[in-house]
């Protein structure tokens, strides 16, 4: 049976630097945990299929922010092409937890008068003795914002894959209920079924493949 | 690991896979290629760079076969080539940096000018084309684009390389912005030149002066725009352009496509770089003299280069020939109309016009608004034509400007409201002084005045249909919302709705504030934010502070922990069961706006310290089945979002000792509920110069007193009795109000961290710095007029003014019956009252000429009978508007004056 995607999501992860954005886009694209990370240069994507309902697929571009210069047009092209991001602090680091609204600041000033679909984001769940941010207090901060709010760790595969497929699931509710519309010229949702980016069948089956553009 | 990178990029395998030719049509193939390259720029730095970029050949593939995909449709490659020029760019590599120049500045500039253009010609059409606003979505992203663009330009900018810089300047300013984008301003609409629609044009000039700083850049566009006429398109002396030596400094600012594509022009470069020939002088074939350019010599060769560029130019077609010869014919006839033209100026100014719409209008104000904030803009040039300079000293203003801003305001949306007001307070505010001229001053107030009467009106309306529990919860909220949220002018330029012509309905999804109001509802928020706004601009402008709004501060609330002095207060124990199940005994206080659960403190009897304080009137009471002795009560969170679900911050069952304390507790939360509602409806009222209902003192036990104090009154909850609980008058007096409440607990309310606040001698005013002023008016205004008055907490004291309600059983807003309030035996028209008073403040009052709903008329009909038009003297100066302010105030109050009679008892639910 054919695998084809309904549609594509291109999302981002944001947070602070060495909350864990790259091992957790790898662990969930690769099913590895790279334990020495060397900063990531040059790739900007990685794409998973995710099946949200049994037969419908959807296929996630994850742009990693990992080693992207800083130039305002370039983040903000970026953004401003992403549904949906995971918004990850690090529960055993205060300080990114305290920098979580900054994160929604800038993702807001880029994308206005549109909005980007948050899941907030726990990650290093397994480092529990040297918690710094407890759980309520994350959930209350999410529920502040609107965003859910899930913990994570890539070392440990805990969550990883849940945490992607909410927010799958989430922006494809909107999707369905029209509040998020497919328009031509902005790549944050496409459809599968637009003939000319429908990609050939064996090209989606390989699942892990990262794309590059 | 440097040495791992130089090994593999040092024998030059890196660039032959660079310049082979792949399947580029393969998307796939595509996106691997430029992620290479992406890759391979991130790497460049001073060192890194000779490995791409050849001094001998004037080879740099990298950079070369990176830009030729700058108009790739596929957005992410354009990303990545914006990123790979930005990485190149910013490598301080003078060679490198002059290579770039001389042989690909030109070509890449000049087609990206043209790639920005077409787009923009593309937004314009969907603008055009638009109907019902069907085209919303694909402007939206038009507008995205735009600013990519923008921010992109804004980047190579700020790397601030000065010799890209004036390349990409000249670029800009002399072949799109202001060929396309300002001449558009002026152009006929039958035009041919006109390329864009003004209101597009205006839109995307407050854009690029809201994102783009560079001085050389903005700064010439801005004086074009204010200063400027029409020879900047014309003549051949270019006076505006602050690079002479570039491309097109004496040829013609066109908006035109580029002879060839990038791609030929980069290998037409590369090909006469290798050979040295000077057959296309279009492309600075200047590379045998690297040396003399990166020294002082190398201007004069460029000039002259380019006087042969503006030649090869000129031949490209006959048909741009026609037109020059056509602008030239257009600015000659302009000149000899007018004899000092500043056309760009003049349209900028007449589209302030609202007499149809604030279409135009919101853009212009965008547009002075971010010129007047750009850091690249010369003070100077904005200090000549008297432009507003935030937070500048100065003596003067526009009056031009000043009088557009002023007549901007019937039926404008908020968002223009608000910008107009942001404006015309950096237009008159010198540092803390202002210095508007009476006449202005007069002319805002006769403005203000049919927007206040419209809120008047809707007030009443709302109060007859849905009683003013919804009044007062919009009221509040429109505040909250409004200072939470101010109007960020960037934001407002990134939203593509604005582009199209105002409308009303919420069904577009557009934001309230950017669009006219739908229905009831939305006419009274929108009045009400009207009134918000202009009365902070008054106040602003006189230099007063706010001291009524917001109805509630939080500082003057009672707090979790404040320690309350309770004697004298009625006090009812209950045990306190949370949702979760907890505990507590406490003792039920109830105060005019908050009720209070307090436990006992140690140390001094009879007072108390407060567990929790929540607000009457956020407040639900009901009985519990199966115990007579509980109630449950839930009090929300006043939330500045309407549509939110409102948040419980208390939710619990209350336990009396019996039924009989019960029902007390629930009647004096019931009643304080509607006193608390009551009292800042009253509040509100006389914010409105409405008078306040009968009886409302009388119930709250300041008959007496009230009477005595003059309107305007600052109204803060518990200023006084928090700071002056030394005074025994003040004390006995409020105490002695109280006692005519039953069931009325006013505590004296100390924070704890005051040191000793019996002793303290401080007069009222010394303690806080925004109301300080007003207090000690206050004070001096009670001694004068009643030296018996007691220091009453002004909060506690509503205006007393004529009384002005509504029938209920009437619910049109002609059938307003008038009554006398109990103290006053005739009975006259309100507007009777007012011109009676003071002749001189009925200008204040004169009725807009057209009146937009059927209330305004009826009220017209009693108004302008006794409407007199006065000229504000010449002399008073700044005291005189003061004045005029100051009366505005009062012009329903004295109570004494035996008429004012506008009022029924209005049955409160």
């Amino acid at each position: 049976m054919e695998a084809i995607w309904l549609y594509q999501f291109r999302l981002i992860v944001i947070g602070d630097s060495t909350v864990g954005k790259s091992c957790l886009i790898r662990r969930f694209t690769e099913g590895r945990f790279a334990q020495v990370s060397d900063p990531t240069v040059g790739v900007d994507f990685f794409s998973r299929l995710v099946e949200i309902e049994p037969g419908k697929r959807i296929k996630l571009q994850i742009w990693d922010t990992a080693g992207q210069e800083r130039f305002r047009s370039i983040t903000r092209a970026y953004y401003r092409n992403s549904v949906g991001g995971l918004l990850l602090f690090d529960i055993t680091n205060r300080r990114s937890f305290q920098n979580v609204h900054d994160w929604l600041e800038e993702a807001r000033s880029h994308v206005q008068p549109h909005s980007i679909v948050f899941l907030l984001v726990g990650h290093k769940c397994d480092l529990e003795a040297q918690r710094q941010v407890t759980r309520q207090e994350a959930e209350k901060l999410a529920g502040a914002y609107g965003m859910r709010y899930i913990e994570t760790s890539a070392r440990d595969a805990i969550n990883v894959e849940h945490a992607f497929t909410e927010l799958t699931r989430e922006i494809f509710a909107l999707v369905r209920s029209g509040d998020i519309t497919i328009q031509e010229g902005w790549e944050g949702v496409k459809s599968g079924f637009v003939p000319n980016v429908v990609h050939s069948s064996e090209e989606v089956t390989k699942s892990d493949r990262r794309c590059l553009c | 690991v440097f040495e791992m990178v130089y090994y593999l990029l040092s024998n030059n395998h890196v660039n032959s896979i660079i310049v082979h030719k792949f399947d580029f049509s393969d998307e796939e193939i595509m996106a691997y290629y430029i992620s290479f390259l992406k890759t391979l720029s991130l790497k460049l730095n001073n060192h890194t760079v000779h490995f791409f970029y050849n001094e001998h050949t004037n080879d740099f593939a990298l950079y070369t076969e990176a830009i030729k995909f700058f108009n790739h449709p596929e957005s992410m490659v354009r990303i990545a080539v914006r990123t790979i020029t930005l990485n190149v760019y910013k490598v301080d590599n003078q060679h490198m940096l002059h290579y770039i120049r001389d042989k690909t500045a030109v070509p890449y500039f000049s087609n990206l000018v043209w790639f920005i253009g077409s787009h923009v010609i593309e937004l314009d059409k969907c603008v055009q084309t638009d109907e019902e606003h069907k085209n919303r979505g694909k402007l939206s992203d038009l507008v995205a684009e735009h600013l990519d663009h923008l921010h992109y330009l804004n980047d190579i900018l700020i790397i601030n390389c000065e010799f890209l810089n004036d390349v990409l300047t000249d670029h800009l300013l002399n072949r799109l912005f202001l060929p396309l984008y300002v001449y558009s301003l002026v152009s006929p609409e039958t035009s041919e030149e006109r390329k864009i629609s003004p209101q597009v044009s205006l839109y995307l000039l407050s854009q690029v002066f809201l994102i783009i700083h560079y001085q050389p850049l903005v700064n010439a566009l801005a004086d074009v725009i204010l200063n400027g006429d029409l020879s900047a398109f014309s003549s051949q002396t270019d006076v505006h352009s602050t690079h002479k030596n570039m491309v097109s400094a004496g040829g013609v600012r066109r908006f035109s496509k580029p002879p060839e594509s990038l791609e030929r022009s980069l290998e037409l470069s590369r090909h006469r770089g290798r050979k040295r020939t000077q057959k296309r002088p279009n492309y600075k074939n200047l590379g045998e003299e690297d040396d003399e350019r990166a020294g002082e010599g190398g201007e004069r060769e460029k000039g002259k280069e380019i006087e042969m560029v503006v030649m090869d130019k000129s031949k490209v077609s006959d048909l741009t020939e026609q037109n020059i010869t056509d602008e030239e014919k257009t600015a000659a006839a302009t000149r000899t109309h007018t004899q000092r033209s500043r056309p760009f100026l003049d349209m900028v100014y007449s589209a302030l016009d609202c007499t149809s719409d604030d279409y135009h209008a919101l853009f212009v104000l965008c547009l002075l608004y971010a010129v007047s904030h750009s850091r690249g803009v010369n003070r100077d040039l904005l200090e000549r034509l008297q432009l507003p300079v935030p937070g500048q000293e100065r003596s003067s203003y526009s009056v031009v400007l000043v009088e557009r801003l002023i007549r901007i305001m019937n039926q404008v949306r908020l968002a223009t409201l608000e910008l107009s007001c942001l404006l015309l307070k950096q237009s008159v505010l010198s540092g803390t002084r202002c210095i508007i001229k009476d006449v202005h001053l007069a002319c805002l107030e006769v403005k203000g005045a049919p927007d206040t009467n419209m809120l008047t009106f809707k007030l009443l309306f709302l109060l007859s249909f849905q009683g003013e529990e919804i009044f007062l919860d919009m009221f509040e909220d429109e505040y909250r919302s409004m200072t939470s949220k101010p109007l960020n002018v960037e934001y407002l330029m990134m939203d593509a709705s604005i582009l199209l012509p105002p409308t009303g309905t919420p069904l577009t999804g557009i934001d309230f504030v950017k669009r006219l109001p739908c229905g009831d509802v939305e006419k009274t928020r929108r009045a009400i934010r009207v009134f918000f706004m202009l009365r902070a601009l008054s106040l602003q402008l006189q230099g007063e502070p706010e001291t009524q709004l917001p109805l509630t501060r939080p500082e003057d609330l009672i707090k979790m922990d404040d320690v309350l002095d309770l004697n004298n207060s009625d006090l009812i124990a209950c045990m306190v069961v949370s949702k979760d199940g907890s505990q507590a005994q406490r003792f039920l206080a109830v105060d005019v706006y908050q009720m209070s659960l307090v436990e006992p403190e140690t140390k001094r009897l009879g007072w108390g310290v407060v567990k929790f304080a929540g607000l009457l009137q956020d407040m639900q009471v009901s009985g519990v089945e199966d115990d007579s002795r509980a109630l449950n009560i839930i009090i929300h969170k006043p939330s500045s979002n309407p549509h939110a679900k409102p948040l419980p911050i208390l939710q619990a069952n209350f336990i009396f000792a019996d039924h009989i304390r019960c029902i007390i507790a629930k009647q004096r939360l019931a009643k304080g509920r509607i006193q608390a509602r009551r009292m800042k409806m009253q509040r509100i009222a006389a914010l409105l110069d409405l008078p306040v209902q009968p009886g409302a003192t009388e119930v709250l036990g300041f008959g007496q007193t009230a009477n005595a104090l003059p309107s305007g009154l600052p109204f803060r909850f518990y200023e006084q009795s928090r700071r002056a609980p030394n005074d025994p008058t003040a004390n006995r007096s409020v105490f002695a109000s109280v006692d005519k409440v039953p069931g009325f607990a006013v505590a004296h309310c100390i924070p704890q961290h005051s040191p000793s606040p019996l002793s303290s001698p401080s007069p009222p005013s010394s303690g806080s710095g925004s109301t300080g002023r007003c207090d000690s008016v206050t004070a001096s205004t009670i001694s004068a007029q009643s030296p018996a008055a007691p220091a009453l907490a002004p909060s506690l004291t509503p205006a007393s003014q004529p009384t002005i309600s509504l029938l209920t059983d009437n619910l049109s807003v002609e059938s307003l019956t008038l009554l006398p309030p109990a103290d006053s035996p005739h009975l006259h028209p309100c507007a009777a009252a007012l011109s009676l008073q003071r002749p001189d403040a009925s200008v204040l009052e004169e009725e807009d000429a057209s009146p937009t709903d059927e209330t305004d008329i009826t009220v017209k009909d009693e108004t302008t009978e006794t409407t007199e038009l006065v000229t504000p003297t010449d002399e008073g100066g700044e005291d005189d508007f003061i004045y005029l302010f100051a009366h505005k105030e009062k012009h329903f109050s004295p109570p004494e004056v035996d008429s004012g009679g506008t009022a029924a008892e209005i049955k409160a639910h």
